[in-house]
């Protein structure tokens, strides 16, 4: 399996992940002295140990006084200590002020529900018609503040999609929230980060932050109705697709298809990958996923129905036109 | 204290192999690939001369008693919209689940059935809407509703959030159906 | 030591207090008879003259006339004679479902309706027992049972210029020759494979048999349905949602509030694609005012009960509609309940009146006791709210601001998946169901049966699959504060205030009849048929019938003179699910809640379908 995404922690790629990369170093930096200072001190305490160390017994008398230059060191380490760690809160501080900013005037709100296993997105407006359901992906304008609220259907799962943001639980019964600001274009992988069953591991997120200009174009696409199929076999696939099993989980807008249990298809075939990031979408995995998920997947709540030749043959000629 | 230690091994290792029962045994794919509803499983009614209901689907045992089928049952019964006529088996616009009474019988190749075909009084047709082996787990599960499976079968807890008390904390009178297709 | 003593007798005093107080305030058990709030005001609401004629012994439409006042001008029977008020003649229809149908007599004969199978029967008045002229037995569908919400229930017939017109449970709309129970005619309107049904009674006008449809809980598309009267072709179809070109609004609609105008709101305030299956079904009571030739009627709930699913105002369900009869055309819309939570619908009965404006003249207005609550009192020229003022225990909305027409909710009852919301007033069968009020022109009140539920809801996901519930929540419904799951009010219109209620231990699910002689009659869930005094709600007779009422009951002049008073007595509906349907009460979720609320009617009450006839003795 091999994605074009990218999935790091050190990628920088918004602004949370960039106050979280500055933290980190900052953090570092005062670790990384602080250690050093540590191990020369034990480095000194070992070479001296030898020396001084009969000087102290009581029969010298001189156990009540300590060294005027160890008192000194005490004293400028105790200090050094206080110094450090109220530079890392205030940085931390600081870089949490950063991150909850971008709520204050989001240009962007989306509404992440997890199931077991999979995302279901959608980008709210005040205008309800204006709403996009999509599922296991998310489209970001580069720049632009977002407030994606979270809630999960099932178990607890966790968004972390990290180039761009650290982690959030989704708790069922919960409303949590995230913030993003995506800095760099690019593809990005995010993933369930809490354990939530039996696909856990199964259950990716497709990140694209693109130009302002391809987000409207991409959210024009989405706003479209499902595509009408053309082709007699794509016909014979939408009727099936219709009226038997897959309508009663799947949703394609513009056609009777309203099931609302599983991720919404009116633009599957523009996705990248298939079952939440479990193989990337193209004809032959569609075709593999559609005869048998179980066997891709075991265990998700998609059954293998065992199509006939020609009902997978026109299910995946129509599935294809939902671009 | 080594001395102990072969007893103890033994005992996990008989412990271990209870693991092995049939109440966990999951085949998320159906077995093998397509499973099969009876196609008329009678409800209860006059035989004949002397002739005799056809013997209970072998079936039945895999299901019944089956904490994953029941599970995935339970799912399904609020996917399905189920629960939408039927509630949590007190009924509704459908008749209660969770009594005696059977309409069309109340063994599971027979609730099977009703649910693959229909019924004749507004109980919708399920057969190419749901897979064969998906038409077992509910019937496993509506059998549940009126405590005819085992209790370490049911499960503890929906695998959803639920706004009605789990099968293990309600009362479990088995409820037999009243009929003796049995 | 003094200072103790001091502190344990303030102790003392300031528990005494407290209990003095807790004590009076406690909740009386014993449910009081009759409460009065005092006269009615003598500024009255008349009948809308045009839309109520003067009575002529017969009842030809389930509302009693267009205006639906359901108020007889006979006035043989009074409180001084209705105790020897007795049974004259009963009748077995031979089904035990839910009887919410009134019989309608015409010249001599009367015309029953059964809920499925629909049979229609009409007895010859003019014999002795009333014989069985004819029986019309429309082989309805049984799988529509399985698609029906609240009982395989009709809600009536309409007689016009020799036909009878009746809504089939199947979708079809048949109209029969009265005179042979032949049928004429038969439309389809509905399909129940997508999980509509119809269950409301037509009413017929200006060559025009006007049909609802179903279904609100199964994700239909909600419309009203126009046929010709003479050929059953559908002449115009108003849908509940989608876009203008379909719920027929054009250049003439002229909504009474800026929040209800807008292009193409069918559309734009549901979520793509919802609004196809959004609910906003007729299934209730549709009045029709001659001189402005126009038809009001209100819609459903929308769909599903999840609101969460459907953000946006969700035009045009729960809200009032004007159009006029000859092209369906909207001419003016008010929506009660904008993005409606609990599933309240708004599809009560509307009663045509006039009512007496602030500077002396005469208003043409519509009356209606909302499911929501509120009791309304329109312009019926325009829709503009007069008045609006609860009949009932609300905690979930704080008031309508007459300004904008707008409803003021209460920001922390809205539900959230995930959570129960608890206690719930009024529950999702309203301060008040379908069951309708009368209007008595006599006394200038209403006269409103209704209920007294609250609820916990937990909604969920819920799934669209075509011919299935569409509903996304759990409910269990209790006695609202008080303890009294029924109540029965006369309201003063003009005054805007109850004058008299009576408190009922079991919902109250069935209309009300109004007479001229001053007698308002009601039947209980477990079968008390009861008349009570119009001015102040005293019982004056009651008996007990073989099954529970929510039936219309309806008073006509017989062959011989005499004012008969006929209802139809089997439980069922919604509340009497239970009965009919045998649910088990250790459920509370069953019935879509309901079941919580009557878990003692299988005990108290049985199906039944029985006519009973009543009249003073000769």
């Amino acid at each position: 399996m091999s994605f074009s995404g990218f999935q790091t922690m050190l990628g920088a790629d918004a602004l949370e992940s960039s106050n979280f990369l500055t933290l980190f170093a900052v953090f570092m930096a005062v670790c990384v002295v602080m250690y050093l200072l540590v191990i020369a001190a034990l480095l000194i305490g070992m070479w001296r140990g030898r020396s001084s160390r009969e000087q102290l017994t009581v029969e010298s008398g001189r156990h009540h006084e300590t060294e005027p230059a160890f008192r000194t060191a005490l004293i400028g380490w105790t200090a050094l200590i206080l110094v450090g760690l109220t530079a890392l809160t205030i940085a931390s501080f600081f870089t949490d002020r950063s991150n909850a900013s971008v709520a204050q005037n989001p240009g962007l709100t989306l509404k992440i529900t997890a199931n077991q296993w999979w995302w279901d997105v959608e980008y709210t407006s005040p205008d309800s018609s204006k709403m996009i359901r999509t599922a296991n992906e998310i489209h970001l304008p580069v720049g632009v503040p977002v407030e994606a609220t979270l809630q999960a259907s099932d178990v607890i799962h966790s968004l972390w999609i990290p180039n761009l943001a650290g982690k959030q639980d989704l708790i069922p019964g919960r409303t949590t929230d995230i913030q993003l600001l995506p800095r760099k274009i690019g593809t990005y992988r995010g993933q369930c980060a809490e354990f939530c069953g039996i696909q856990h591991t199964h259950m990716a997120l497709d990140v694209t932050v693109e130009s302002k200009a391809d987000f409207e174009k991409w959210v024009a696409a989405q706003q479209r109705v499902a595509f009408a199929p053309t082709t007699p076999l794509q016909l014979a696939g939408y009727r099936y697709v219709t009226t038997r099993e897959c309508s009663a989980c799947h949703n394609i807008t513009g056609t009777p298809a309203g099931g609302t249990i599983g991720p919404d298809l009116t633009h599957f075939a523009s996705r990248r990958s298939i079952g939440a990031g479990t193989l990337p979408m193209n004809t032959g995995n569609l075709y593999g996923w559609v005869a048998d998920p179980q066997s891709q997947k075991p265990g998700n709540h998609m059954p293998t129905i065992g199509l006939e030749p020609a009902d997978l043959h026109a299910v995946v000629a129509y599935l294809e036109t939902l671009k | 204290m080594s001395s102990r230690f072969p007893n103890k091994l033994a005992a996990v290792a008989l412990l271990a192999l209870l693991c092995g029962c049939h109440r966990d045994q999951q085949q998320p794919r159906g077995q093998p690939l397509g499973e099969t509803v009876p196609a008329a499983a009678s409800p209860d009614t006059i035989f004949p001369g002397g002739a005799t209901p056809a013997p209970l689907d072998p079936r039945a045992a895999d299901y019944e008693h089956n904490a994953y089928a029941i599970a995935q049952g339970q799912q399904l019964f609020t996917w399905m919209n189920c629960v939408g006529c039927h509630a949590h088996g007190g009924g509704g616009m459908g008749p209660a689940l969770m009594d005696g009474k059977w309409r069309y019988g109340g063994r599971i190749d027979q609730i099977a059935s009703s649910i693959a075909d229909g019924r004749p009084n507004g109980m919708p047709a399920w057969r190419g809407k749901l897979t064969n082996q998906q038409i077992w787990q509910l019937a496993a599960y509506v059998r549940s509703l009126s405590g005819q499976v085992r209790k370490d079968a049911v499960g503890a807890r929906a695998d959803t959030m639920s706004n009605t008390p789990p099968q293990t904390e309600t009362i479990r009178k088995p409820v037999e159906p009243a009929d003796s297709a049995q | 030591m003094r200072r103790i003593l001091a502190g344990i007798v303030a102790v003392v005093v300031v528990a005494t207090i407290i209990a003095l107080v807790l004590w009076s305030g406690r909740s009386h058990r014993a449910i009081p008879a009759t409460t009065d709030y005092g006269p009615a005001s003598s500024a009255k609401a008349i009948a809308a003259p045009s839309a109520s004629p003067p009575d002529d012994g017969n009842w030809t439409m389930p509302g009693k006339d267009y205006a639906s006042t359901r108020f007889s001008g006979l006035k043989q029977i009074t409180p001084a004679n209705i105790g020897k008020l007795q049974v004259a003649f009963t009748f077995s229809t031979g089904t035990t479902e839910g009887f919410e149908a009134p019989p309608l007599v015409v010249d001599n004969t009367m015309y029953v309706v059964t809920p499925w199978p629909n049979n229609v029967f009409a007895l010859d008045l003019t014999k002795p027992g009333a014989p069985t002229k004819w029986t019309y037995k429309p082989d309805t569908a049984a799988a529509a049972k399985g698609v029906a919400c609240c009982g395989p229930v009709n809600r009536g017939i309409f007689y016009d210029s020799g036909k009878l017109f009746l809504n089939l449970l199947d979708g079809h709309t048949v109209a029969l020759d009265a005179a042979t129970g032949k049928e004429v005619w038969r439309t389809q309107v509905a399909d129940i494979q997508k999980g509509e049904t119809v269950t409301m009674a037509p009413l017929v006008a200006d060559g025009k048999v006007l049909v609802g449809n179903s279904g609100g809980e199964m994700g239909v598309r909600g419309r009203l349905t126009a046929l010709d009267e003479g050929s059953g072709k559908i002449a115009w179809i108003g849908y509940t949602t989608g876009p203008d070109t379909d719920v027929l609004i054009g250049p003439d609609y002229k909504p009474p509030y800026p929040k209800d105008s807008g292009k193409d709101l069918g559309v734009s305030t549901w979520p793509p694609g919802m609004w196809k299956i959004g609910g906003g079904s007729v299934w209730g009571w549709l009045s029709y005012d001659p001189k402005l030739k126009l038809v009001y009627y209100g819609t459903s709930n929308p769909g599903p009960w999840n609101s969460v699913q459907r953000p946006g105002d969700n035009k045009f369900t729960a809200g009032v509609f004007a159009r006029d009869i000859d092209t369906g055309k909207v001419r003016w819309y008010y929506q009660s309940t904008p993005h409606d939570l609990y599933d309240h619908d708004d599809i009560n009965e509307i009663v045509l009146a006039d009512v007496p404006g602030p500077n002396g003249q005469r208003i043409p207005a519509m009356l209606r006791p909302s499911r929501n609550g509120f009791f309304y009192v329109h312009d019926r020229r325009t829709g503009r709210v007069l008045s609006a003022k609860p009949y009932s225990y609300i905690n979930v909305y704080k008031g309508v601001d007459l300004k904008t027409g707008q409803l003021i909710r209460v920001p922390s009852m809205e539900p959230k998946e995930g959570v129960v919301l608890r206690n719930i007033c009024p529950a999702a069968p309203g301060a008040k169901d379908w069951n309708p009020a009368a209007f008595s022109p006599v006394t200038g009140l209403v006269y409103i049966p209704h209920i007294n539920l609250c609820e916990d809801m937990g909604i969920s996901n819920a799934n669209y699959i075509a011919g299935t519930p569409f509903v996304g929540a759990d409910v269990k419904m209790y006695a609202g504060p008080g303890g009294n799951r029924g109540v029965f009010t006369a309201w003063d219109p003009v005054a805007q205030r109850k004058v008299f209620e009576i408190k009922e231990d079991l919902p109250l699910w069935s209309p009300a009849l109004a007479t001229a002689g001053n007698v308002v009659f009601y039947g209980t869930l477990d079968g008390w048929f009861k008349a009570i005094d119009a001015h102040t709600g005293k019982l004056l007779w009651r008996f007990k019938t073989a099954s529970g009422i929510i039936g219309q009951p309806i008073s006509y002049r017989g062959p011989d003179g005499r004012q008969y008073i006929a209802v139809a007595s089997g439980v069922g509906g919604w509340a009497g699910a239970i009965v009919t349907a045998d649910l088990d009460p250790s459920d509370p979720s069953g019935a879509l809640g309901f079941v919580n609320a009557v878990k003692d009617l299988k005990n108290r009450v049985a199906a039944g379908g029985v006519v009973y006839v009543f009249a003073l003795p000769q």
